[in-house]
């Protein structure tokens, strides 16, 4: 399909990663919903559609995705959608309507609070309900195999993933939405006992609660709401199997495609967010996403391993490159989500400062 | 190269072309006791256990009964068999089966092969700490398991004793338990020198449905409205609140107003009569599900306090007869004694755990609201 109509991002905003936040989810959306209609100047109806994505799972309550309606203001009656995923992909629903025309704003909503359950069993759902979910298996000890086959493949070592460690915590003592930030040597990483071997506690993301949001608008209108708005040059998202023994776990042929039909290398890449929960995922994503480590700065931000608002992680990363072009310090920049076990599916975004129509991609 | 600290607040934007009201609060969690910020990592394990006793627990269960089909049937029934069975898949055989060529996606002809019970580990991971849902409750390894005769592996646990014991490229088997559902956890893996062998007697029937029990626990602090919302109950009070934006009364309150979009503290709460209408009800005939409790038909009505805008619901009415019950009808709460009164059982979701603190709702005998006033507020 081709992406007629240029597509920005123009208001952006997150609540920070708490480690347990004790009140409701919906007023964590309400936050970030009223700090962007104020920012934007716009009114709630002048929003046309507004898609969230959150888990009902993570919550451990159905239908938890009605009840956040409440944040982001559902009376008078809202023209909305929502996906049971990071809403990563509900910013790819919202772009692909506003290409038919008839909408030119939308609210893309992402939210979750992990601390209340288990993730390990929440997300151990996931997968294949007859051969994988009765066994309970969990997403760091799925990690932990991936990690497995990069050391055995002498693709990456223990060392490597500390680093990514290292790199996360230290940039993000520059975020304060960030939630674990600190100067750590690698050394002292090593140190630590294995939690799901070859991988340490450190490799795996911290528990968060936290919520996240932005605006997109086509066009002119896009060109009204904000001085510099960040142009979705493309986005795709491609999935593979769902059964681990079918892939190969040391690449991410997915990303890698996903990358090629955004266009990412159209030109040069700034900055780049990805979404790498797991140390070993960020090695993998470099290489597919085929950044130059000299040019291309990767998770400014801090990265999921410094915050991990499920089901708004994705998004953040779309909003932390945003964020960098409207403030001129990008002008190309990828955002990369994932989700289901060991980058399963992914999904590529490219902003730009300047605003082009995207080629029409196969 | 340490970015120079640019941000002021924690929700930055594009730089508006219009100007619009000053930014809104933050979060008002973030100002209560109880967020923390962790400046080290936390694992991916069970959440923090709250302390004190404004906590709540649930369970979230969903049974589930799933048919097989005949690719995963044929698996299962091996299973609880004491086999091990892959499709045949051109010159290769997949483990575990498929119906369709995973690279072509052409159907597969449904040729079973029997694999194993041998096999060779490709990737795997030691699991240090066994989440309740796992195989084992000691540590154990996840794995890639290669089974002899299959050209795809499949993942499962292998109860190896210690890491040490664990290589990439090791030999495991197959045991079986002896109480077998026709499930993927019919059985588990071993190194190939401990395996015992074992004697199965096959089952009967095809295994055609296999039932897989989700269970998941949600442990959280009561909201801070929700606490005062409990404490008002204890002394025999209903608080609401009060929205600052538009004067409308919420009874459970929820710390916002969704109409308005504004969030509320404690300056809105506000005590609400613990009288009022029917404004909704119905009567349900109890049906048969994993969990029920009812077996005589019971009404669930929703009440409109007087002075509030909101209806309180899900109120469990056992007192009045079903041919009395209408929308309108006038009721006054009749509080159980105050050491009678129980809010354990209140968590942060669901209504206000009425019939452990209101003996029960008396009609007052006064003249009937008009039910055309309580249209609207049946929910």
């Amino acid at each position: 399909m081709a992406m007629d109509r240029p597509v920005a991002v123009v208001a952006v905003a997150q609540t920070p990663s708490y480690r347990r936040y004790d009140d409701g989810e919906p007023v964590l959306i309400m936050t970030c919903v009223n700090d962007l209609l104020a920012r934007t100047g716009l009114a709630r109806d002048e929003i046309g559609f507004t898609v969230a994505g959150s888990c009902d799972y993570l919550s451990g309550m159905p239908f938890a995705f009605v009840q956040n309606l409440d944040g982001m203001g559902a009376w008078p009656p809202i023209y909305e959608s929502h996906v049971e995923m990071d809403a990563a992909w509900a910013l790819a629903e919202a772009y692909l309507r506003l290409q038919l025309g008839d909408v030119d704003v939308a609210l893309v909503v992402g939210s979750g609070k992990s601390s209340p359950g288990r993730p390990r069993e929440v997300f151990s759902l996931q997968t294949d309900p007859y051969l994988m979910a009765p066994l309970g298996i969990d997403p760091p000890s799925l990690a932990g195999l991936q990690a497995r086959t990069l050391v055995d493949a002498g693709t990456a070592t223990e060392r490597d993933f500390a680093e990514v460690v290292a790199r996360s915590r230290r940039a993000a003592l520059d975020n304060p939405n960030a939630q674990v930030k600190q100067e750590v040597s690698v050394d002292d990483l090593l140190a630590a006992p294995y939690f799901a071997a070859p991988l340490r506690a450190h490799d795996l993301p911290p528990i968060s609660d936290g919520a996240a949001a932005l605006i997109v608008a086509a066009g002119d209108r896009a060109a009204e709401l904000a001085q510099r708005p960040a142009w979705v040059h493309g986005l795709d998202h491609r999935i593979e199997s769902h059964h681990p023994g079918l892939r190969d776990l040391t690449a991410s042929p997915s990303t890698a495609l996903a990358a090629e039909h955004a266009g990412v290398h159209d030109g040069p890449i700034d900055v780049a967010e990805v979404m790498a929960c797991f140390s070993p995922e960020e090695l993998v994503l470099r290489a597919a996403l085929g950044l130059d480590d000299g040019a291309t700065e990767v998770n400014p931000s801090g990265g999921p391993l410094a915050g991990n608002p499920m089901m708004a992680t994705g998004l953040v990363r779309v909003i932390e490159v945003a964020q960098r072009i409207f403030d001129g310090e990008a002008g190309r920049g990828v955002a990369h989500a994932s989700s289901g076990p060991c980058l399963q599916q992914n999904l590529v975004c490219v902003l730009t400062g300047e605003r082009t129509m995207s080629a029409e991609r196969a | 190269m340490v970015l120079a600290s640019r941000r002021a607040n924690s929700c930055p934007s594009a730089t508006p072309k219009r100007t619009g009201p000053p930014a809104p609060q933050r979060p008002p969690g973030a100002a209560v006791a109880g967020v923390e910020r962790n400046v080290f990592y936390f694992a991916w394990m069970c959440a923090a256990e709250p302390a004190g006793l404004n906590k709540s627990e649930a369970t979230l269960e969903l049974p589930y009964s799933r048919s097989t089909g005949p690719v995963v049937g044929a698996f299962l029934t091996g299973l609880r068999d004491g086999r091990i069975v892959g499709a045949r898949c051109g010159d290769r055989v997949l483990c575990p089966p498929l119906e369709y060529d995973p690279e072509t996606a052409a159907p597969l002809d449904g040729e079973m092969v029997e694999v194993g019970p041998g096999g060779t580990v490709g990737a795997w991971t030691w699991v240090a700490e066994p989440t309740r849902k796992h195989p084992f409750p000691h540590p154990f390894a996840f794995a890639l398991i290669t089974l002899d005769g299959a050209d795809t592996p499949l993942v499962h646990a292998i109860d190896a004793g210690s890491p040490d014991a664990m290589s990439t490229g090791m030999r495991v088997a197959a045991q079986f338990g002896a109480d077998r559902h026709g499930a993927i956890t019919d059985l588990w893996f071993v190194p190939e020198a401990e395996a015992a062998n074992q004697d199965i007697t096959p089952g009967d029937e095809p295994v055609t449905v296999t039932e897989h029990l989700i269970s998941l626990q949600i442990r959280e602090r009561l909201y801070p409205h929700r606490i005062r919302f409990a404490e008002g109950l204890r002394r025999g009070e209903i608080i609401g609140q009060r929205s600052p934006a538009s004067g409308k009364v919420f009874v459970p309150a929820r710390g916002y107003d969704n109409l308005e979009r504004v969030t509320m503290s404690e300056a809105d709460d506000v005590v609400v009569a613990d009288r009022g209408a029917v404004s909704a009800f119905t009567v349900i005939t109890p049906v048969e599900y994993y969990g029920q409790k009812e077996t005589e038909p019971y009404i669930r009505a929703s009440i409109l306090l007087d002075g509030t805008d909101q209806a309180i619901m899900g109120v469990d009415l056992r007192d009045i007869p079903v041919s009395d019950m209408r929308v309108g009808l006038r009721l006054q709460a009749e509080w159980r004694p105050s050491a009678e009164r129980d809010v354990s059982g209140l968590d942060n979701r669901w209504g206000g755990a009425w019939e452990s603190v209101i003996e029960r709702w008396e009609p007052t005998g006064e003249p009937d609201v008009d039910p055309r006033q309580l249209q609207d507020y049946a929910f």
